[in-house]
């Protein structure tokens, strides 16, 4: 038992450690996303590779390979899963659900046929390639075609904004779809998990059952989240603190994952619609900011054990069958989002654009992948292909949607155009990347305060996509300069907002400048630096008053330096 | 936002006469005091002067969009009042300002504040509707201007 536990502690110092270097190296030397290489870190490091070489010191190796479906310890594996909850909770608060409710139909029409056409693309593929899946409703063909259907959007995100396109129609649609698909696919996952307890091929009666139960969950948890959240956010107001208010909605976020788990359905299905929930109530934005810390800790120890759950000797027989899986999936994700793009009025160029932006695949993709392994629905070899699958996507998309998006010439048909096309961008500059920081935060809290829901787009570049019915803006810091970009019909609203920020800053600089001289506040203390050499311990503190006194006195700074040089001389 | 649950007869002045820039921020305020709104008028009064002391609201044209964010009201509450001489309103462009949309937004509440003045300051854009809207004569007229429906009570 003590063996155990020390094992787990070390492992988990080893990963946190590990993690964080892969994870730098990742984004900040190859502009990857930080998930890719704390994957990395996992499969270098797990019982598979450098984890199964035995230390004297443990008798043993650090990640000895266990029996069964998961090749870690139960142990390290329950915190991976606690990982994966937090993470789905801070998906789920930072969904923007009136978005979700009113999406344009043209982001909904691209995210239904995203997740139609791969769900029954990466399905058929398993029945025609894959020994033994005969039909398409077989447990592992159903995770295959699930796999395929998630997007993460967090790269297109960054991309669009980059290249100054995320109110553009397409970035708009792509945004909007991409919320239906992280929903559809997360239910598609409670179905495909409540099959797999089922022996065998489950026949179409089941199916429907297990989907009427998934989406009955669903509507049923939601609909009552949505009324009891502010409830208890309100009721929970008199305790004066929102770390005990974020410590209960993360304790609903579990409750409501284990109560979906009972039921037959997936722990990540209750972990996101708590967090949905809250992301509705006024403290959502606090919520989420505390759950920042327990995301940077947990979230990468469930990434890295994704990584040291891919075995590689399973990988040697199937690669080929991975190989053409990953491009079958990006085949139907981009057709299937496409071809409904062009239905709804966008030119091939937007098409092109749209569906090279719902490629990329991240967590859900992971997270679906772990559970059909957990299950026994799939084996550790259709494991690694979902894990090709998503480093594929992830490091193919981006290239293919840079190339969609250069020559700048409209995606779409004349009617979009006017309804929605035009788009400016609002740039101001300032002499210091801090005061330019500073400015960000206050034109952040100004959007929000008029209803805007803020969500930064990745949590390392400065770029945050704002959202309000309709209404997209992306606010970017780039060095000394802060860039708000939005629709041109919102123009002078965002100007309006601007010049209130600035005119507060202004009030703040003209605040500072009333404050006591800074440069005698210097004097002040380089001057009681030397004071605690000169005199004993005891004394400095007295010291530096009558110093600080006699220089008030005097008001006279030159006569401090004076003193300054004399000391040190 | 819709324009008419702000907007109605009593919010609309014809005939603002101050002479001075504060005589007609009074002038305007005192429209928003007889509809109940305003809490306490001293205070709007303070956060109305001192955000003009930081920049003037005077923009262009005419049209000047005196606000502020203030602990004296609940609610967005918001009045238009036409000034048919025209008055030095300290504005950008220099010349007297005849239009005006006052606004006063709670400290504390979310809502579509700036989204709204941004609105209406939309339909000051033309030069043909600022004219109209300075030579109408009657309150439901400037309403019409502005796009809102006529009530009916």
């Amino acid at each position: 038992m003590t063996h155990r536990m020390t094992l787990l502690i070390l492992q988990l110092a080893v990963i946190l450690i590990m993690t964080r270097f892969f994870g730098w190296f990742a984004s900040k030397k190859l502009r990857q996303p930080e998930v890719l290489g704390e994957m990395a870190a996992g499969m270098l490091i797990g019982p598979f590779l450098l984890g199964a070489v035995p230390i004297g010191l443990l008798e043993g190796p650090l990640f000895p390979l266990q029996a069964g479906e998961i090749p870690v310890s139960p142990e390290l594996y329950g915190i991976a899963v606690l990982g994966s909850i937090v993470l789905l909770f801070i998906s789920g608060l930072e969904t923007d659900v009136k978005t979700f409710l009113k999406f344009s139909g043209k982001g909904s029409a691209v995210g239904l046929g995203g997740v139609i056409l791969p769900l029954i693309i990466g399905s058929a593929a398993a029945v025609v390639l894959l020994p033994g899946v005969s039909s398409m409703t077989h447990p592992a063909a159903l995770f295959l075609g699930v796999i395929s259907t998630a997007t993460s959007i967090g790269i297109t995100a960054r991309i669009l904004s980059e290249k100054r396109s995320i109110s553009s129609p397409e970035g708009v649609t792509v945004l909007s779809a991409a919320v239906l698909d992280d929903v559809l696919s997360i239910v598609l996952l409670a179905v495909a998990a409540g099959l797999a307890g089922a022996a065998g091929t489950a026949d179409w009666g089941e199916i429907a059952a297990i989907a009427a139960k998934a989406f009955g969950f669903w509507i049923i948890c939601s609909a009552l989240g949505i009324i009891l959240a502010p409830k208890i956010t309100r009721g929970m107001k008199r305790f004066e603190s929102l770390t005990m208010t974020a410590s209960v909605s993360l304790g609903i976020s579990l409750l409501l994952a284990g109560l979906a788990e009972l039921s037959g359905l997936a722990m990540i299905i209750g972990a996101y619609i708590t967090g949905l929930s809250f992301s509705q109530t006024d403290v959502g934005q606090e919520i989420h900011e505390r759950m920042r810390g327990l995301h940077n800790f947990l979230v990468p120890v469930f990434f890295c054990v994704m990584g040291m759950m891919v075995d590689f000797t399973a990988l040697a027989g199937i690669w080929q069958f991975g190989l053409i899986f990953a491009v079958l999936a990006m085949i139907g994700k981009f057709v299937g989002s496409a071809v409904p793009a062009l239905l709804v009025g966008f030119n091939m160029r937007g098409a092109v654009r749209i569906g090279s932006g719902m490629l990329p695949r991240g967590e859900v993709t992971l997270i679906i992948a772990s559970v059909g392994l957990a299950s026994g629905a799939i084996g550790n070899d259709l494991f690694a292909v979902a894990i090709m699958t998503m480093l594929l996507a992830s490091v193919a998309a981006p290239p293919l949607l840079m190339a969609s998006l250069s020559g700048g010439k409209p995606g779409y048909t004349r009617e979009i155009g006017r309804e929605q096309a035009d788009s400016v961008s609002i740039e101001l500059s300032f002499p210091s990347e801090r005061t330019a920081e500073f400015l960000l935060q206050e034109v952040l809290k100004a959007f929000r305060t008029e209803g805007f829901f803020v969500q930064q787009a990745d949590h390392h570049s400065g770029l945050f996509t704002l959202r309000k019915e309709e209404t997209a803006v992306s606010v970017h810091r780039e060095g000394m300069t802060v860039a708000v970009h939005t629709r041109r019909d919102q123009e002078p609203f965002v100007r309006l907002l601007m010049v209130e920020e600035l005119l507060k800053l202004k009030d703040f600089l003209t605040g500072l400048g009333a404050m006591k001289s800074p440069d005698m506040m210097g004097a002040d203390l380089v001057m009681g630096m030397f004071a605690l050499e000169q005199a004993g311990k005891e004394s400095a503190s007295r010291k530096q008053q009558t110093d600080k006194e006699s220089e008030d006195d005097g008001n006279d700074q030159p006569s401090g330096e004076q003193n300054n040089s004399d000391s040190s001389g | 936002m819709k324009l008419n649950k702000v907007l109605n007869q009593d919010v609309i002045a014809l005939d603002l006469d101050g002479e001075t820039k504060q005589e007609v921020i009074e002038q305007l305020l005192d429209t928003l005091v007889r509809t109940g709104k305003v809490s306490n008028r001293e205070t709007a009064l303070q956060d109305l002067l001192e955000r003009e002391k930081k920049m003037s609201t005077g923009i262009q044209h005419g049209v000047a969009i005196p606000h502020a964010k203030t602990k004296a009201v609940k609610g967005l509450a918001a009045c238009i009042g036409i000034h048919r001489e025209g008055v030095d309103f300290d504005a950008l462009d220099g010349e007297p300002s005849r239009i005006f949309v006052m606004t006063l937004s709670p400290v504390d509440r979310t809502g579509p504040h700036v989204q709204f003045l941004a609105e209406i300051s939309m339909v000051l854009k033309s030069q043909q509707i600022r004219d109209q809207i300075v030579s109408s004569t009657d309150a439901d007229a400037v309403l019409r201007l502005f796009g809102v429906q006529k009530e009916r009570s």
